[in-house]
């Protein structure tokens, strides 16, 4: 964190031009948050963040909208535990928020800082082991997609619960290496860099923990809705 | 072989469903994102005025740019110790207000001894 965030650079001139980088919003998932306009939703992360620290209220909503969803599905995936990815994914952003006067553009992707502070906050609260009275994640009701029959919602949510279980089987490193290769679908080197080590430790990391998930999950097909082959 | 790919996509299944389930942010956690938002924005306004309110002027940057009041201290001492030296001179100086009045004073007559009368050609 601290190598991409050296100096203090308040923007003096345009801030979108300075930072100089205008792209698509990348896997930006629904949120509750304000909808952004579609100018803002073309600006890049590292041009909001530097709106956002010259006092662009907007830019907080953009950014809230596209990765607060991303802090918190790992959050969620990673501890297991709704209330306590809630908090996880807050901290993340608020450290975004006070960060955003010194971040550099171009240096690093916005995202993958924010995925790495999620994932070292996870790690804390699990080395605090802040879990006692919090409410486990199969206890709160999913959030309903208008897209599916309630048949559909009803096999994703026991899918989504089973895949769960077994994920809070696995050593805490290979589930934050399988969360973030194939929930959140991002790349070996990204996840490599997001969890400072290497692309092959990424695959090994990968590769076993779909091993152990396979096997978890192996004697529930048919409850699961996998009779059919 | 068929075995491994049976259960890649059985896996491949349940990580859709994931994905699908966890798409939303609640709406309560949006709503606090975007107040420490707020709260973070507000401060740095906060720390702005105050900065201004610190350097009220021109006067209080010079100040500080000299090392503040007890730079300023010493610099005024200097200063009327200067003054002194050049009003009241210790023995071993020479008076520089001595210099000065005796220079406006002294004179020289170039005509010394000669009366300018004897100078001046009589008539007849």
């Amino acid at each position: 964190m601290t190598a991409r965030c050296a100096s203090v650079h308040r923007a003096t001139t345009d801030p979108v031009t300075r930072a100089g980088i205008i792209s698509g919003p990348r896997g930006a998932r629904g949120s509750h948050a304000a909808p952004p306009g579609d100018e803002d939703a073309e600006l890049s992360d590292d041009a909001l963040v530097t709106l956002f620290a010259n006092g662009d209220e907007r830019a907080a909503r953009v950014l809230t909208a596209r990765l607060g969803p991303k802090a918190f599905s790992v959050a969620l995936r990673v501890l297991g535990n709704r209330a306590e990815a809630e908090d996880a994914a807050q901290e993340a952003m608020l450290r975004l928020w006070r960060m955003a006067p010194e971040w550099r553009p171009g240096e690093a992707q916005v995202s993958t800082w924010l995925y790495r502070v999620v994932m070292n906050l996870c790690l804390d609260r699990k080395r605090r082991g802040q879990r006692a009275g919090a409410v486990p994640l199969d206890a709160v009701a999913d959030p309903p997609d208008p897209g599916q029959s309630a048949p559909e919602r009803m096999q994703d949510g026991a899918r989504a619960d089973a895949l769960q279980a077994a994920l809070m089987t696995l050593p805490e490193r290979q589930r934050q290496a399988v969360v973030l290769r194939h929930i959140e679908e991002l790349s070996n080197p990204e996840i490599a860099g997001i969890m400072e080590i290497s692309v092959e430790a990424v695959e090994s990391l990968t590769a076993r923990g779909k091993r152990s998930l396979a096997a978890a999950l192996a004697g529930r097909k048919e409850e699961l809705g996998y009779s059919d082959g | 072989m068929v075995e491994n790919d049976t259960e890649n996509s059985i896996l491949e299944a349940h990580f859709a469903a994931a994905r699908r389930v966890d798409a939303d942010l609640p709406a309560g956690l949006a709503a606090r994102m975007l107040a420490d938002a707020d709260r973070v924005q507000a401060t740095w306004q906060e720390v702005g005025r105050e900065a201004r309110a610190d350097g009220a002027g021109l006067w209080q940057q010079f100040l500080a740019l000299l090392g503040g009041w007890p730079a300023m201290g010493g610099l005024a001492t200097a200063c009327a110790a200067g003054v002194w030296l050049g009003i009241a001179p210790p023995d071993f100086l020479p008076d520089p207000v001595g210099m000065v009045v005796a220079e406006q004073s002294s004179s020289v007559d170039l005509l010394d001894s000669y009366s300018l009368s004897s100078l001046m050609p009589e008539d007849g």
